[in-house]
């Protein structure tokens, strides 16, 4: 097992997975936070945050899956009110019509979460709905190797004399 | 001076025990390089002395020497492991070519050699690199701890995938740099690598790789042409069959013995020879 590591999010990498993590350049205005994208396929050189541009690439037996940070301001709404990285999914969790795309026959899945202070969702997509039994262990592969570190206190937070 | 005499005596055994001591320690160290095949003399001479405790012939002893890095147990000349690194700017990247299903070329550059520079400059203009369609480019440098992430940076143009990995080096047995890798993410298998000078000679390599490739058949991946199956491959053999003067129920097509198939045996080098001859 391969694991990379960067903008606070470690992954350690299942036989046949590739992955980046990344944050995309921010335009001065909007703040950007950091993405984690993970394929059994070739991931292009242009995908959206959520698979977009790479999940008309897969196969019956291809995974997509993406860990996207939201801001701060997040934290501790209810959306994100799920406690810690969801360890381990199961074929009922994965339904056609949670995909983002409708691309006939995958299916997906989503979960809002905290984990380590931050505010994330993890998105899975299988090629194939049929073939969830084989491939959701290979996802829970992948979320078992994911980790995240927490972020430091930004500065202004400190020591009154600071 | 008796006691005098009595210590003096006492000294003597103590040193004479000590120093049989380090002869005995001397001798059984020598005895031990004997036994590894490790002495005096040409060891070719006198085989007469070499002989072990038991009376066999001690020869030289193979001592094993690693040089480098061991190799994982399931690594062999083709195997193609992921890349894993970070990017110029301080993502992380991990490429899996095993498992891409098209063609991966691996680039293996540094900023300082000077072939290196040409083949940065070529990769500013993807569409004349020569390269097979769908041809994936990943170029491999060291990692942050030996080359300069901003120097990479500045070579790299954008949209050019670069990973900074040194154990992708060492993972790809690299010997230098430029070094190229095509792997094959049908198969899983390295397909090709080697050195090249010129962007050209590298798109000769892929070009060669890829037609043996699907020469031997290493290429399954759907989409590929893989030549008529099914219904219609029945239907084409059928056809020639036809042509051949061969129809339904012809004996040929039944045979029951090697002979039925290759002729008597004495028949067979003649026949062979006629048809090399026809063919030239």
């Amino acid at each position: 097992m391969t694991t990379m590591h960067a903008h606070g999010i470690s992954a350690g990498l299942p036989s046949g997975f590739e992955g980046r993590i990344f944050k995309r350049s921010g335009n001065g205005i909007e703040v950007t936070n950091a993405v984690a994208q993970f394929a059994t396929f070739a991931l292009p050189d242009e995908v959206g945050d959520f698979g977009g541009g790479a999940v008309q690439l897969m196969g019956n037996d291809d995974i997509f899956a993406v860990l996207f940070e939201y801001g701060a301001e997040s934290v501790g709404t209810r959306l994100f009110a799920h406690p810690g990285i969801p360890r381990k999914l199961s074929g009922a969790d994965f339904q056609p019509q949670v995909l983002r795309r409708g691309i006939t026959g995958q299916a997906g899945t989503q979960w809002f979460f905290t984990e380590s202070g931050r505010p994330f969702t993890f998105y899975a997509v299988l090629g194939s709905h049929a073939r969830r039994s084989v491939l959701v262990p290979r996802v829970n592969q992948l979320l078992a190797g994911l980790s995240v570190d927490r972020v430091p206190a930004p500065a202004g937070t400190g020591a009154p004399w600071n | 001076m008796v006691a005098l005499s009595v210590v003096l005596g006492v000294v003597v055994l103590l040193l004479a025990v000590l120093v049989a001591g380090l002869l005995r320690s001397h001798a059984d160290i020598l005895k031990a390089l004997h036994d590894l095949g490790a002495g005096v003399g040409d060891p070719a001479g006198d085989a007469a002395h070499d002989h072990g405790a038991d009376g066999r012939a001690a020869g030289p002893v193979s001592v094993p020497l690693t040089m480098g890095p061991a190799l994982a147990a399931d690594r062999d000349s083709t195997s193609a492991p992921a890349v894993v690194g970070v990017t110029p700017s301080g993502d992380a990247l991990a490429v899996a070519p095993a498992t891409s299903g098209g063609l991966t070329l691996l680039a293996f550059l540094t900023t300082g050699c000077a072939t290196c520079a040409g083949f940065w400059e070529a990769f500013r203009q993807p569409d004349h690199l020569g390269l097979p369609a769908a041809t994936r480019l990943v170029v491999v440098t060291k990692g942050p701890e030996r080359e300069i992430p901003g120097e990479v940076a500045s070579l790299a143009v954008p949209g050019l995938r670069v990973v900074m990995s040194s154990d992708a080096w060492t993972d790809y047995e690299v010997p230098g740099s430029p070094f190229f890798v095509l792997i094959d993410g049908g198969t899983g298998r390295r397909i090709g690598e080697g050195v090249a000078n010129r962007m050209s000679q590298v798109a000769e390599l892929v070009r060669r790789a890829e037609v043996d490739a699907r020469a031997f058949a290493l290429d399954t991946r759907p989409g590929r042409d893989v030549g008529l199956d099914g219904p219609q491959r029945e239907s084409a053999n059928d056809a020639e069959l036809l042509a051949a003067g061969v129809l339904p129920g012809d004996p040929s097509l039944y045979p029951k013995s090697l002979e039925d198939l290759y002729g008597p045996p004495d028949a067979r080098l003649p026949s062979a020879t006629r048809h090399v001859h026809r063919a030239g």
